[in-house]
């Protein structure tokens, strides 16, 4: 506390002097995120509701209204919450795993994570549709075994699309949940048994509570990745799953209705902020 | 159950972590609302043996009672042990009062037996006024409380404090030794204090055990700790010590006559002649002058400490020996340094130990 110490006159310019200093810290990364994201944000909502003839609310109408759209929207956030889902549940164990890993096996595992998220995500969806199609590796090797004598119709279906987009959008789930069970002190959970809480009464009350921030933060990330997958539904199932994503795509590039695709980016936006908001609020303190 | 009635019973308790025996036959007996403290340097097993009272760690031989229960293999959340952990380990998502309502809840208590136990236990460490607050926005003192309260509100069988003191300031700790001491023995409360401190186990028990190397060295009440240790390291561990190594020249009757570099010394013990040993004395058992049955030595003083009420003259008594003295103001004249002093002090508080056991 140096301004403590000073003078009165000299102790005010110094406040104010820091207080400059914190605009002029925050500046730079508030003219590009209000470039960057909220002018083109603006755009895409006017563009949304404006057509030759004014304001019109047309293409939400056409969006929100037709049962094709509404399948549409559907699907879009079936993607998300089901890989959401799938992948916390698989992400909760494997990150509590990862923190009780020791010496080079805890590299390796942290190295497993991180190394795909080099790869690009088209890559890893081709990957996958290699293993998982006719004559693709799985459905070989399934015969090769003798276990089935038909390849099964693995790719293009939902399970395909659900299964890569899990392990595509995964690190993004353990590695915010591995963050705080990692700095997890074990001392709450024996403070919680010598208070006579029994194991599962620990997790409960204590280790779910204390590790909701990283599991908010997972959940955040891997649903607004997911609900808005591109690259991942249009290589593991196409056509016959259209999800927001490529309904956007598809309203730009091939039909040519700008309006129509910005509406769906804006619902799709929607989605994404009202899920964040909501598991953000899940995971507030305590008054 | 009477007073006198053992309350918590360690038997024979043994531990290893790998080849390093943490624990080495451990036994300890500890009586209904006695306050016993762990005393012992940094790593001879004294968290490791609250570990095993309390359930959180497994003896690899040995047994638990408490309570009159064989509690060996009962779980930490079937103890009834209360911890306070070093780091206090309060919930941050929990309120003060959600803290020491925890322990009350997880057993099921109706909501207004819980309610009337935080506050009893908040106004017990006069924290009523902070029930609603966030752990974070508590100073280190206050969170010391909370701990406490947390833990006594389960009414546990015993109470253990693993260093719960040592995180805070010297002033603070010192008020926090006599009134967790007076609040300990209101509420009757069977407790283990565990340091490193041993002012804070002079001050806070009823008696003292002296750990080294994964036994205990000495359990003895702390005056007795202090005026009749019985090793080596129990007196190097508690207070200050003039130490003088010798050889036994003649024994019996549980007293040695030792030949030192620095003189011929009687003291209290019982060895074998020919065997090495090491002559101690309290540094306040040391006057200036002579006495009769005492041993008396000479030496250049080297440095005078004034410390208040007490000053302490370290002499230079030859050939790499020293003396300690502790002279209080009543003593006369205290000398200066480079002065040459005649020092003396009864035989009957003179101390032989072996000396191979020095730690
Ligand atoms: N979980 C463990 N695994 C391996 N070794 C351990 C473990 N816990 C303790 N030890 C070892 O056991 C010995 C005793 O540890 P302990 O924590 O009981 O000491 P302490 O007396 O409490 O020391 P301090 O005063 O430093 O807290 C130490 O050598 C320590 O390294
Ligand atoms: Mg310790």
């Amino acid at each position: 506390m140096t301004e403590a110490a000073l003078p009165a006159p000299l102790a005010a310019p110094s406040v104010d002097r820091e207080r400059l200093a914190a605009i002029g810290f925050v500046l730079p990364s508030f003219v590009i995120i209000a470039g960057v994201f909220a002018l083109p944000l603006v755009l895409l909502l006017g563009v949304s509701i404006v057509d030759a003839n004014g304001l019109t609310l047309a293409n939400y109408k056409r969006l929100l209204g037709t049962p094709y759209y509404l399948g549409v929207v559907w699907n879009s956030l079936r993607l998300g919450l089901l890989t959401t889902l799938i992948a916390f549940l698989i992400s909760y164990p494997a990150a509590f795993a990862l923190a009780r890993a020791r010496g080079p096996l805890r590299s390796v595992l942290l190295a497993t994570l991180f190394l795909p998220l080099a790869a690009s995500v088209i890559v890893k969806a081709f990957a996958w549709t290699i293993l998982l199609r006719s004559d693709g590796i799985v459905n070989e090797t399934l015969m090769a075994l003798g276990i089935i004598e038909d390849p099964i119709r693995m790719i293009f279906t939902e399970t395909a699309l659900i299964v890569g987009a899990v392990n595509i959008f995964l690190p993004f789930m353990i590695l915010p949940i591995y963050a705080i069970v990692a700095q997890l002190d074990s001392r709450y959970a024996e403070a919680a048994a010598t208070l006579g809480a029994s194991p599962l009464v620990t997790f409960v009350r204590v280790i779910l509570p204390l590790t909701l921030p990283g599991i908010v933060a997972g959940v955040a990330l891997v649903f607004s990745l997911s609900v808005s997958a591109y690259v991942v539904p249009t290589l593991l199932i196409g056509e016959k799953y259209p999800t927001l994503a490529t309904a956007i795509a598809k309203a730009y590039l091939l039909a040519r209705e700008p309006g129509f695709g910005a509406a769906a980016g804006v619902v799709l936006l929607a989605i994404a902020i009202a899920v964040v908001t909501l598991s953000a609020r899940l995971s507030r303190e305590p008054k | 159950m009477s007073e006198a009635a053992p309350h918590l019973v360690v038997r024979g308790v043994s531990k290893k972590y790998g080849p390093t025996t943490v624990l080495d036959h451990i036994d300890l007996t500890i009586r209904r609302g006695e306050l016993v403290t762990l005393l012992g340097p940094s790593g001879c097993g004294k968290t490791t043996l609250l570990r095993a009272i309390a359930g959180l760690a497994q003896p690899d031989t040995g047994k638990v009672e408490l309570a009159g229960r064989d509690v060996t293999h009962v779980p930490p959340h079937k103890r009834n042990v209360g911890v306070v952990f070093q780091s206090y380990a309060l919930f941050p998502h929990l309120t003060v009062a959600g803290n020491i309502a925890f322990g009350l809840k997880v057993r099921g208590a109706a909501r207004r037996e819980i309610d009337a136990a935080v506050e009893r236990a908040l106004s017990l460490v006069k924290l009523g006024h902070l029930a609603g607050r966030r752990i974070s926005a508590l100073s280190g003192g206050q969170q010391q409380r909370v701990a406490l309260a947390r833990a006594i509100a389960v009414e546990p069988d015993v109470l253990l404090f693993d260093e719960a003191l040592s995180a805070l300031d010297r002033k603070l700790r010192e008020e926090m030794q006599v009134e967790l001491r007076r609040l300990l023995q209101d509420v009757k409360a069977t407790a283990i204090f565990v340091t490193h401190d041993q002012d804070e186990a002079l001050t806070m028990s009823d008696r003292v055990a002296v750990m080294n190397k994964g036994r205990i060295e000495q359990l003895a009440e702390p005056r007795e700790l202090y005026l009749r240790p019985a090793s080596l390291f129990a007196l190097n561990f508690v207070g200050l010590s003039t130490r003088i190594a010798g050889t036994v020249l003649a024994a019996g009757n549980g007293k040695v006559e030792v030949e030192t570099k620095v003189g011929r010394f009687s003291a209290l013990g019982n060895f074998q002649a020919g065997s090495p040993v090491i002559v101690a004395a309290r540094p306040e058992q040391l006057r200036i002058g002579e006495q009769s049955e005492a041993n008396t030595a000479a030496g250049r003083v080297r440095s005078v400490v004034f410390q208040g009420s007490r000053t302490l003259v370290d002499v230079d008594a030859g050939a790499g020996e020293s003396l300690l003295a502790e002279l209080s103001g009543r003593d006369g004249k205290i000398p200066i340094v480079h002065d040459e002093i005649r020092l003396s002090w009864p035989v009957t508080e003179t101390f032989a130990f072996p000396m191979e056991a020095q730690a």
